[in-house]
């Protein structure tokens, strides 16, 4: 939702299936390094090293700490939530519901705390 | 000093670094419910297992943990820290059976500081920090006024209520909400006037750059909230 607000403030069309696609760019700045760093950090994969690299080169070393604290702090806000079952809120829930089935969100366990589970696939 | 200036390969805010030392230093300390060493104890366990989270749970190395803690909680420490998509409400229910409610809340409260802290230097490209010495003293076994239920597996705050849910998801445990959201607003959030703000001008990477790593680090976990 955050991410498709934030895009639309700036006039951009984001593209939200970046979320569960590989090195997708979305239609941001420099989207698919940023995903790419991501992925690698979340999954510790052998490029991990390679990834931050071109995430530091890419983006300077500002950028680099602010998307390296992203990534940190949501592996933290993650385990907030689905530990604790804690519901979407009301309004997250109407804005993406054009959207959570269709990239399969509602097949995650969580989406049971929230009543909008559908059959894993 | 936990997460000196000296061991970043490039400069961090002071801020967020500040924000890291004060909540790496409430680890050690005694919190609401668990002793300071009980606290170590998780946390360790907790990165334990999320290091090895590529491979299945049944082959992961285990060790005990350094501190006697009953056999859910260090259950917990380690799914939460290395499985936060296959936690479930009845394993929730199992595990507050045995360790109760705020027992279980201020155990979340730590691996998730430490999972948000170790995965920052993974990104950052450095060790993880090493865990506080453990302090001694007691807990102070305060439970808050105001909890209720919304459907979350534990209570919450539900008086005046008017943020998002995940900021009281371990408001049973308002020491560990601290803790953990001090982090939070150093490293992604802010002032709660900037979050409601959809263009940052206070951070260096605009915030559709921020949401999109978000969501891509959501969606790995399978993180549905």
């Amino acid at each position: 939702m955050l991410l498709r607000a934030s895009s639309d403030a700036v006039g951009a069309e984001v593209d939200l299936s970046a979320a569960v696609e590989d090195a997708a760019d979305g239609g941001v700045e420099d989207g698919a390094v940023l995903t790419a760093f991501a992925e690698a950090v979340v999954r510790a994969t052998d490029d991990l090293d390679a990834a931050r690299a071109r995430a530091l080169e890419t983006l300077g070393p500002e950028k680099f700490v602010e998307a390296a604290a992203t990534v940190g702090i949501f592996n933290g806000l993650v385990r907030v939530a689905d530990s604790t079952g804690i519901p979407s809120d009301a309004m997250m829930l109407e804005r993406t519901a054009d959207v959570r089935g269709e990239l399969g969100f509602n097949r995650w366990g969580g989406a049971r705390a929230s009543g909008v589970a559908e059959a894993p696939a | 000093m936990s997460f000196a200036a000296g061991r970043f390969p490039v400069p961090v805010r002071e801020d967020m670094a500040t924000a890291l030392r004060r909540s790496w230093a409430d680890i050690g300390r005694p919190g609401t419910w668990w002793t300071g060493p009980e606290r170590v104890a998780i946390a360790a366990l907790a990165r334990a297992e999320r290091i090895q989270r590529n491979e299945p749970p049944w082959s992961r190395d285990r060790r005990e943990p350094s501190e006697p803690l009953p056999e859910k909680a260090v259950e917990a420490a380690r799914k939460i820290g290395a499985d936060p998509a296959h936690l479930d409400r009845e394993w929730a229910n199992g595990v507050i059976a045995e360790i109760g409610d705020s027992h279980y809340v201020e155990l979340a409260s730590v691996v998730v500081t430490t999972a948000a802290a170790d995965a920052f230097c993974e990104a950052m490209g450095i060790d993880h920090e090493p865990f506080p010495e453990p302090e001694a003293g007691e807990p102070t076994r305060e439970r808050p006024d105001g909890m209720g239920d919304i459907g979350a597996w534990v209570p919450v705050q539900v008086i005046d209520w008017k943020r998002a849910n995940v900021a009281r998801a371990m408001s049973l445990v308002p020491e560990g909400v601290r803790t953990f959201f001090r982090m939070v607003a150093a490293m992604y959030t802010g002032t709660a006037s900037d979050f409601d703000r959809m263009v940052w001008d206070h951070r260096p990477l605009a915030r559709p750059q921020v949401e999109l790593l978000a969501a891509r680090v959501s969606a790995l976990n399978q993180c549905f909230y």
